[in-house]
């Protein structure tokens, strides 16, 4: 079984990326350099107004594996107050937590499909394959949201060199409509070539994206999201049925599934 | 001289007071991966039932003020999986085990008791006839005095070493059901289990727990466990209490033992910091030196009550 650290940590940068966005960046955080594309973090905030941790998808480490960064959009009462905390602020956090998604070929192209606040997985996965020697013409990043304020870092994703498909449903930004689009049209204007998609957002994003790999017989995976109590497989608060029967701990067996493994 | 953590239960020696709660540490594997398992006085698995049980639909569970309530619906592997694949890696761990037994009709408890009773490594066995989120048994054996000592001496009959009566609070008067498994052989008590309670969703209506109801548990039910089990410490009963509610640092487990406790179960606290017995274990050494107390045996029921 995999060693979790609980550990305490401080911000050490704070970013308002746009509206209800922020990235924090925590250090010093023993084992960030073993965290890997999928795996999240659990976050206990200063502050009785919660009980339960938060958890969150690490959208990078640093290369001396010394800082953790998050990303996150403010939709309850825990982003509230984590929004909330400044540079400097002390916090608790579970690392590493999750499996991980599984790292392709070499030969295949790579589909990552971000939705909303899914993209940061996307953004970790794609800057390590990079690392990895994946050629960057055979990554492609979709990324869907309401409007120009829901697509983040976008400087920071062009920077990486990688096919980058921004897409609004106002049209405000990219192309206009559902991220599912530009996604179909790369996978029908390919030409034999081995594909593998990556998807991490909102359940009816994931519903699509699983159908477009069903349509067309291209093997992926899902990062899903549950309420979490303890994050590392004791409580069995956050399960999943799974198709086969039966349920999934979200925090130990996943976050990251198969195509078809989980109900939706 | 370093204050001495030990105490005795039922003929049994712990190396601290500090034990984990019933499903609140699975089968001890995951716990093992944030700290050695031997800093725990001992480890409580979750409730083993004859059958393997999948447990109630998501959503299980929901945060409360200073709490939060549960409806896992004992989702466990089942006896014959827990002695094939749980009680090997149990057997290597150097804490005492004690195992939470639950089921729905008598004869299931008898049969898992006797399944258990030839595991060695079984230090111990938890009757939990307080669980409140099963249709049937669980919480009704406990609430009624003839049931509760009906089946802790059925329990006792076929388990050869101490057997603990986990207590339900939903009851009238708890110290009337301890007094019963008493009567019917407890070797000690668990006290309290969680509180009835629900919560709604305003928006949908709908509750937030698909079993409608569920168990209360963490800071908020600390001062009810303690009343409860101060009471059943005053009522005279001889078996030793196992203090749980809320506990969540050192502080609360002096409380819990000046009311009576002689040992505690970390619940909740673990989903909020697993490395909170540990911590525990420390804070409490340094507390019985600044107190000059010699073994923490001596704050046990030590209260000065007005």
């Amino acid at each position: 079984m995999s060693k979790i650290a609980c550990q305490d940590t401080l911000i050490t940068k704070k970013r308002h990326l746009s509206q209800d966005y922020f990235s924090l960046t925590f250090s010093p955080v023993s084992r960030a350099n073993r965290c890997v594309p999928g795996q999240f973090i659990h976050l206990l905030l200063p502050s009785t107004d919660v009980t339960f941790r938060r958890a969150f998808s690490v959208a990078s480490v640093s290369e001396d594996g010394n800082e953790l960064e998050i990303i996150f959009r403010v939709v309850g009462r825990g982003t509230t107050l984590l929004a909330g905390l400044a540079k400097g602020d002390r916090v608790n956090i579970l690392v590493p937590l999750g499996n991980r998604f599984t790292i392709p070929r070499k030969n295949e192209r790579v589909l990552l499909i971000g939705g909303g606040i899914g993209f940061p997985p996307m953004m970790f996965l794609a800057s390590r394959l990079l690392a990895k020697g994946h050629p960057a013409d055979k990554i492609e990043f979709f990324y869907g949201g309401r409007s120009k304020d829901d697509i983040l870092e976008r400087t920071r994703i062009k920077k990486l060199g990688v096919r980058f498909h921004p897409v609004t449903e106002d049209g405000s930004f990219g192309e206009k409509g559902l991220v599912t689009q530009p996604v179909e049209r790369v996978i029908s204007e390919a030409t034999g070539e081995k594909m593998r998609m990556y998807a991490c957002g909102p359940e009816p994003m994931l519903k699509a994206v699983e159908a477009l790999g069903v349509k067309y017989g291209i093997p992926g995976e899902i990062s899903v999201e549950a309420p979490m109590p303890c994050g590392f497989g004791v409580c069995l608060g956050c399960v999943l049925p799974l198709k086969a029967g039966g349920y999934t701990r979200v925090c130990t067996d996943g976050p990251v599934y198969p195509f078809g493994e989980v109900v939706l | 001289m370093t204050p001495d953590l030990k105490v005795q239960l039922a003929g049994i020696e712990f190396a601290n007071p500090i034990m984990t709660a019933s499903g609140c540490c699975g089968y001890g594997e995951e716990l093992a991966g944030v700290f050695p398992l031997s800093k725990l006085g001992a480890l409580v698995t979750k409730s083993i039932t004859l059958k393997p049980r999948l447990g109630h639909p998501p959503p299980r569970t929901a945060e409360t003020a200073s709490g939060m309530l549960n409806a896992i619906g004992l989702a466990n592997v089942g006896i014959d999986q827990f002695v094939a694949e749980k009680v090997p890696f149990l057997a290597t761990q150097k804490t005492r085990i004690i195992v939470n037994v639950a089921g729905s009709k008598l004869q299931e408890y008898i049969e898992v008791a006797t399944r258990l009773d030839d595991c060695e490594v079984v230090d111990m066995i938890e009757l939990n006839i307080s669980c409140p989120n099963v249709d049937e048994g669980g919480m009704e054996f406990g609430a009624d005095p003839k049931m509760t000592e009906k089946s802790v001496a059925a329990v006792k009959k076929v388990f050869s070493r101490p057997v603990i009566a986990k207590l339900s609070p939903n009851v009238t008067s708890i110290v009337q059901i301890a007094q019963a498994a008493e009567q019917g052989g407890a070797d000690a008590f668990s006290i309290i289990n969680s509180l009835v309670g629900t919560s709604i969703d305003i928006e949908t209506r709908r509750p937030r727990l698909t079993n409608n109801r569920g168990g209360l548990t963490g800071p908020a039910i600390k001062p009810v466990a303690l009343a409860m089990v101060d009471a059943v410490y005053r009522s005279g009963c001889r078996p030793p209490i196992i203090g749980i509610g809320g506990i969540a640092d050192y502080r609360d487990v002096v409380e819990f033992m000046l009311c009576g406790a002689s040992a505690v179960q970390i619940g909740t606290a673990l989903f909020i910091a697993p490395d909170t017995p540990v911590k525990i274990a420390r804070d409490l050494k340094a507390y019985l030196k600044r107190t000059k107390l010699q073994s923490v045996t001596e704050l046990i029921g030590k209260v000065k009550r007005y």
